[in-house]
């Protein structure tokens, strides 16, 4: 006669056997698949890839309202206003220009604390220079050359872009959204040399930049590349997405930091081309294009 | 015994039930013999292929003729073997004008992708990558890492991913010229590693066709999910008596992606990944006794809530490499 306790144990083993069974052949049993391969055979062997492409760019100029913003910002962040023209001879390759302007900078959170200690300092220097006939707390003597009154007004900026470009487009495509929205779309490379029109601090000589931090203006010319995402949205118009890097030096916060020491890699106390240090300046833009004439060819 | 012997039967109808991917909705039968336009093959993609549309629509077949249909003369839909119904039962003899039928517009569904290049629905996804700082200008965190992603569906999976990044943490020349130029210290964090739990969901698939040779898919996917990132500050206010142990804090995560398939089971992955947490910062100032300063309950400042946006650039590989499509194309 089997005791309660070697009952429940058979019990017990009978449930785990079937359930380790049952687990088996869940998970062992589904995945042996194997997958069609295509084999291009029949009407379709030697056809070209896309057949009735819808070449919205052939022979059609493009005219892009455009906004940029640029990205990783040391002190300052600027969204430019402009637009992209392009003629496009064929449905890859096009040439244009691209113009922007710098409409609204906003500084960032590092220049509100710079200027933040730097107006705490200078207040804290003018009373001690006041009690001690003009003399000056080291703290401030040493940041003379570097920092003015307003850390915000000699902060180097990008004004506007012109840059001339050649734009390769080798991907042609379609996209479906929820499987329920369907948009043509291309890819694309950009290329060309850039204008762009900078204010930075003004030079000066060793010291004797106490006092003058004052902003000047020049012309920058640097290379500009990038890539983009059209999405079609009819037949004339488009949206598009493009990532612009355009590297080359300028001095961001107008400090002296370059132009002494060993291999001039240290402070010499004159703002020059010397402080200007290499920026690789990245933008996002965002543009709604236009083409014409509205309607488009389409390949055989 | 008889449980047993039930659950073994059960187990060996699982194993013999063969289980396959889901490619598509089960089609509606095709009356006609035409080929219907936009179907996706490999060698032509096939452009105008929307939802509704097609270069040839699917034409009805003539009807063969046979006997009249009663009252009208015309002859009867269907053939000589409706007649047989149209003789035991005229009312129940279709009417048809088949003029009229054939002017009728035609709503066929066709799918733009009728049969997916890959199917995701119950595969594993292993992603390794190197992931780099985006918006970091102080100290970047570049750092290797791995995902693992479970496809509960085509379009919807559940996984994990760890980064480390102890070794890599790089303090960046800004600071120091900052330092010296402005004495505007800004307190610097250091990552140790991260993990989180994640959901993925792809809402949009692709194709591209490249310099009109060649075809490659796409997808692109939406990721969220919570974790961990243990951090610690960079001792620069008063490193002589500060000395930070690793915290872990809770971090969610947010990012978009990009997967470029070179075949069924290999992609390359492109993804933007925003890591959220609240960060404690060095304490700016110093205590004027050797004893504060050397208390660590004085090390700290403020809590920030920072953004450690991670560019992360690998490869996926599915498990299993192959899959079945229900439906043929």
């Amino acid at each position: 006669m089997r005791t309660t306790t070697t009952k429940t144990r058979t019990k017990a083993t009978r449930w785990l056997l079937s359930a380790a069974v049952a687990g088996a052949a869940l998970f062992g049993s589904t995945h042996e698949a194997q997958a069609q391969e295509i084999l291009v055979t029949g009407p379709l062997a030697g056809a070209p890839a896309v057949r009735h492409l819808r070449l919205y760019r052939q022979g059609r100029f493009e005219v892009s309202p455009a906004v940029t913003f640029s990205l990783l910002d040391q002190y300052q962040r600027t969204i430019f206003f402009g637009a992209r023209l392009n003629y496009n001879f064929t449905d890859w390759l096009g040439v244009g220009v691209f113009g922007s302007y710098g409409g609204v900078k906003i500084p960032t959170a590092l220049s509100d604390h710079v200027q933040k200690v730097n107006a705490q300092r200078r207040a804290e220097n003018a009373k001690f220079k006041q009690a001690n006939n003009g003399a000056e707390l080291v703290d401030q003597r040493l940041v003379d050359t570097n920092l003015g009154p307003d850390f915000k007004d000699q902060l180097g900026t990008m004004d506007w872009i012109l840059a001339p470009q050649l734009t390769v487009t080798p991907f042609r495509g379609k996209l479906a959204l929820f499987k329920n929205i369907f948009v043509d779309t291309d890819l694309y490379f950009f290329a060309g040399p850039a204008f762009i029109g900078v204010q930075e601090r003004a030079d000066c000589p060793a010291n004797s930049c106490k006092g003058k931090y004052d902003r000047a203006s020049r012309v920058a010319i640097a290379p500009t590349f990038g890539l983009g995402f059209t999405f079609y949205v009819n037949k004339w118009n488009a949206i598009g997405f493009e990532y612009r890097g355009l590297p080359f030096s300028r001095n961001t916060g107008g400090f002296d930091t370059r132009g002494g020491g060993k291999d001039k890699n240290f402070p010499d106390n004159a703002i020059s081309g010397q402080d200007r240090q290499f920026q690789f300046n990245q933008m996002l833009t965002i543009s709604y294009n236009f083409y014409f004439p509205m309607q488009y060819r389409v390949s055989e | 015994m008889k449980k047993t012997r039930t659950g073994l039967l059960v187990a060996a109808a699982l194993w013999v039930v063969p289980a396959v991917a889901w490619g598509q909705h089960k089609a509606e039968p095709d009356k006609s013999g035409d080929a219907q336009a936009g179907s996706a093959d490999e060698g032509a993609a096939a452009e105008g292929a929307d939802k509704g549309g097609g270069d040839k629509g699917a034409e009805g077949s003539d009807i063969p003729g046979g006997d009249e249909v009663p009252g009208t003369g015309e002859p009867l839909p269907g053939g000589a073997g409706l007649g047989d119904i149209c003789q035991i039962d005229p009312q129940a003899c279709p009417h048809l004008d088949m003029a009229k039928e054939a002017k009728k517009p035609l709503h066929e569904q066709i799918y733009a992708m009728q049969q997916l290049y890959v199917l995701r629905a119950r595969r594993f996804e292993i992603n390794p990558y190197w992931s780099f700082t985006l918006n970091d200008q102080f100290v970047s965190h570049p750092a290797p890492g791995i995902a693992l992603n479970y496809y509960i569906t085509n379009v919807l999976a559940i996984g994990a991913n760890f980064n480390y990044y102890a070794p890599f943490n790089n303090d960046s020349k800004f600071n120091a010229d900052l330092r010296r130029a402005a004495r505007v210290a800004v307190p610097l964090t250091e990552y140790s590693w991260g993990a989180a739990g994640n959901f993925t969901y792809v809402p949009a698939m692709g194709k591209f066709a490249g310099f009109g040779d060649f075809i490659f898919h796409y997808d692109a996917y939406v990721v969220g999910g919570v974790g961990a990132l243990s951090t610690r500050p960079v001792p620069i206010i008063d490193p002589d008596n500060r000395n930070f142990s690793y915290k872990t804090n809770l971090a969610f995560n947010a990012g978009i992606g990009l997967r470029i398939f070179f075949n069924r089971w290999f992609a390359g992955v492109l993804e933007v990944r925003d890591y959220i947490f609240n960060d404690k910062l060095e304490n700016l100032s110093i205590p004027t006794t050797v004893k504060e300063q050397q208390d660590s309950a004085n090390w700290y400042g403020d809590s920030k809530l920072t953004n450690n946006v991670q560019a992360q650039i690998g490869i996926s590989i599915f498990l299993p490499f192959s899959f079945e499509y229900r439906l043929p194309k």
